[in-house]
């Protein structure tokens, strides 16, 4: 089964005085994988630069744009259309306990997955706030142990986008008790990480219509590593599970490797910037379950 | 004046000089009596006075002042203060078969450690194989992600490396350091033997000294040795974070030298993946770039964001091939202090060879045995932190006072990934010129080489930087704590050498490389003494 979205993201910024030298690196484009096809791409700007692409570490294609022609207002808009299947979630098939663990203290598989396995500013947590976190019971399955800590964090935390910025850390977080879907998911990857679980942060765009947080702007949210499964989306803010809502646009380490937009610019006065996106289901969407809420077995 | 009458008057310089009882003296090997590598040189030195000696003292130094060779310092005193860099008129010595022997040391250092990195940034087979702990690798600050996967042209990362060295009371050299995070000095070591030249010329010409003013070109030819494919004469430049550097004379040294341009961060930018010089003439292309500034600030688009010096998206056109980067990035993890450790280990790993220079003993506080003995012999040891340079945040555990003891014991077990501890070498000394004092005393020396690795080419600079703890017993030798250098000579051959002499009246013969050439009334004949030498020409 399959839905259709149309995804437009969409910045607009002005400048108190011109801007006299501009680069601009954007990494918003929803990225293909089994789950998802992307078509008819385009992209515009209000320079009329001609945008170039490289991949960036973790294979996602980033835009850039250079220009040294002067302004003091930029737009720059991307419209795709993505179509996306819906995704088996690992119910049955798990492996025993002692197999999954076994998999993840295997030292190649960590290895290959040390990017999702470190802790840096955004995913490291201090020994102090810890015990009130919620880790793995030995004898609990990964995927059973992660839909509670979806739970959990889902619980621990107030959605509220006045506290908190782009730098900050899962500490701060837990400090403060309140944040948005980046905060959610770093504390996410953070605890995940403590239980020797590889995950990864993710960026990309959600479904509108569901009401859900997050979603008239690009949603984070985070995936794990399911042994003998694969990789799972897990949308702590909202308390579910990644499923035919969720575009994905790329993933990381954590926020740092994903933000959507980065630039360096040669200008005086302050900047406004003004941005949104709109994910607009085109056909098939009537057919899409109804997100599956992450429940908590006792 | 005669000569004995002159050796008595001059030898004043050296009446009170002390051989040190537990350290390797290079110089003297008995009151008055030198090893015969220094054997000409002192003799030399014999022959001025202590006011010539000062006055020669005063020439070298204006040399240096004269040519703007100043440095400046990072620390809450005396920021910003530009000062000259110390210089001393007694050259060291290194005999040819010593040096053969450390510069193929090195060169097998630094061939491994590219290896390593490479390995690293594609492959782990190390890390899969447990030869190092992977560990140590990721928690690296300077092990890039944004590297993974990138091949740099002709496989090289550390086209510059400079290892520094030090003799220890065995006689034997070791490795203190890898530096591969395009290191300094190599400008003091041009500088040294021109400011050597001047002073002492008639002295200098009469030994057959490698040379070392080829380097510039040399580091020209490595760069365009790993030009991206294609091109054949790659525009080159060098890349500073400007004025305000503490090398920044350095960098502007090396443009000059090489005949490339100079430039800073707002001079370039990327287009397209190509990276593009800002000129009067409109932009050109640049192939290579040498730079001179941190991983952090080269890129803010890859790294630090809110980096005014760098140039925005130049990782994208690194990793596309268009432009080259030297040194790469991220190799500060392979040169971080507790990856030292493994470095023998790393040598054996990819060259299947035994380690030709030693390594220092040295406990790494992350683990727990070394820790506990850190901890209880603190005294005993050096404490450095893995990550820094320039001597900064050393504590020498003899020198230490009891609170700077107990304030490390506190930082090292806060972090204890960031500190490693070494017993304290005995560095080597050096017979060095004293102001103030007026004569020469013993004072200890490292040495800081310079190697090059191209597309299929290799170079070792024939000598380096031999750095002097000016302050009386102080082992730190960084420019930044206090220290001086001297102009190091890698004699082209020993024994012979070359010398001059007036046989009779009207002949004279010079003798280099063991070949003579007599000119006297016969007309001029050249011969060899006792077979033919292998060393280089002059």
């Amino acid at each position: 089964m399959k839905t259709e979205y149309e995804v437009v993201y969409r910045t607009h910024n002005t400048y108190a005085e011109n801007v006299r030298e501009a680069f601009f690196s954007f990494l918003i484009l929803p990225c293909e994988n089994e789950s998802q096809v992307v078509r008819n791409v385009t992209m515009t700007n209000s320079l009329d630069a001609e945008v170039f692409q490289h991949t960036n570490p973790f294979g996602f294609e980033v835009t850039n744009l250079y220009s040294v022609e002067p302004f003091t207002e930029f737009e720059f808009q991307m419209r795709a259309i993505v179509e996306k299947s819906v995704m088996p979630f690992p119910l049955e098939d798990t492996l025993p306990v002692e197999e999954e663990q076994r998999l993840l203290h295997d030292h190649s598989f960590y290895l290959e997955n040390h990017l999702y396995l470190g802790f840096d500013h955004y995913t490291r947590i201090k020994e102090a706030y810890r015990p009130k976190l919620l880790m793995r019971q030995p004898n609990q399955g990964v995927y059973e142990y992660l839909q509670q800590l979806n739970n959990f964090i889902f619980d621990l935390l107030e959605f509220d986008p006045e506290p908190t910025h782009v730098c900050t850390s899962a500490n701060e977080v837990l400090k403060l008790g309140r944040g948005v879907c980046q905060d959610y998911t770093h504390i996410f990857i953070g605890v995940a990480r403590l239980n020797k679980i590889p995950c990864r942060y993710v960026s990309g765009y959600l479904n509108q219509g569901l009401e859900l947080a997050g979603s008239a702007v690009m949603h984070a949210w985070a995936e794990a590593y399911i042994p003998g499964f694969g990789w799972q989306g897990f949308d702590p803010t909202n308390n579910l599970l990644a499923d035919a809502h969720y575009l994905k646009a790329a993933h990381g380490s954590d926020y740092s490797d994903c933000s959507p937009i980065k630039g360096t610019l040669k200008t005086n006065g302050k900047q406004k910037t003004n941005y949104g996106v709109q994910v607009t289901p085109l056909q098939g969407a009537e057919n899409i379950p109804q997100p599956v809420q992450t429940s908590v077995q006792a | 004046m005669d000569a004995a009458v002159r050796q008595n008057q001059t030898s004043e310089v050296f009446s009170n000089y002390q051989i040190p009882p537990t350290f390797l003296d290079e110089v003297f090997r008995a009151p008055g009596q030198v090893h015969p590598h220094y054997e000409a040189v002192y003799r030399q030195f014999l022959e001025f006075t202590k006011d010539e000696f000062k006055e020669l003292n005063e020439h070298a130094k204006m040399s240096f002042f004269n040519q703007g060779i100043t440095f400046s310092v990072y620390s809450d005193k005396a920021k910003g203060v530009e000062r000259i860099f110390p210089f001393d008129l007694f050259p060291r010595i290194i005999p040819a078969a010593e040096w053969a022997k450390v510069e193929e040391g090195i060169l097998q250092r630094c061939v491994a450690m590219n290896l390593f990195i490479q390995d690293i940034y594609s492959n782990q087979h190390i890390l899969k194989d447990k030869v190092v702990p992977a560990e140590l690798i990721f928690s690296s600050k300077n092990y890039l992600k944004a590297m993974l996967d990138i091949k740099p042209v002709g496989g090289i990362y550390n086209h510059i490396s400079g290892t520094d060295l030090i003799k220890h009371s065995d006689g034997e050299y070791y490795v203190l350091e890898d530096n591969l995070r395009c290191p300094s000095g190599i400008s003091y070591v041009l500088s040294n033997r021109v400011a050597m030249k001047r002073t002492l010329f008639q002295m200098f010409r009469q030994f057959n000294v490698q040379t070392v003013q080829e380097y510039p070109q040399e580091l020209l030819a490595t760069m365009q040795s790993v030009a991206p494919n294609g091109i054949d004469a790659p525009t080159c430049v060098v890349l500073t974070p400007g004025v305000y550097n503490s090398a920044y004379f350095e960098h502007a040294f090396l443009a000059l030298t090489m005949g490339v341009p100079l430039v800073e961060g707002r001079d370039l930018y990327v287009d397209k993946n190509f990276v593009y010089m800002k000129t009067i003439n409109g932009p050109k292309r640049v192939d290579v770039v040498y730079r001179r500034l941190d991983d952090d600030f080269l890129d803010p688009m890859a790294f630090k964001p809110d980096s005014m010096l760098g140039v925005p998206g130049i990782m994208a056109a690194y990793k596309k091939g268009n432009v080259n980067l030297i040194n790469a990035p991220g190799t500060g993890f392979a040169d971080d202090k507790a990856v030292y450790t493994y470095v023998p280990d790393i040598i054996k790993y990819y060259l299947q060879q035994e380690p030709i220079l030693n390594n220092v003993h040295t406990y790494r506080c992350e683990k727990d045995d070394d820790f506990q003995y850190v901890l209880e012999n603190m005294d005993k040891l050096v404490i450095k932190p893995v990550d820094e340079s320039g001597g900064y945040g050393i504590l020498i555990g003899s020198k230490a006072s009891k609170e700077e003891l107990s304030e490390f014991k506190n930082l090292v077990t806060e972090n204890r990934r960031k500190y490693i501890a070494q017993p304290i070498m005995n560095l080597s000394m050096h017979a060095t010129f004293i102001e103030g004092e007026d004569q020469f005393e013993p004072r200890h020396v490292d040495l800081r080489s310079f190697t090059l690795l191209g597309k299929d080419r290799q170079f070792v600079l024939k000598g380096g930087l031999s750095r002097v703890a000016l302050k009386k017993g102080s082992l730190i030798v960084n420019s930044s704590q206090g220290g001086g250098s001297k102009d190091t000579w890698v004699m082209a051959e020993d024994g012979a050498g070359m010398s001059m002499k007036q046989s009779g009246s009207l002949e004279q013969s010079m003798t280099m490389n063991g070949e003579t050439m007599t000119m006297g009334p016969q007309g001029m004949s050249m011969g060899t003494q006792g077979g033919i030498a292998e060393g280089k020409g002059i």
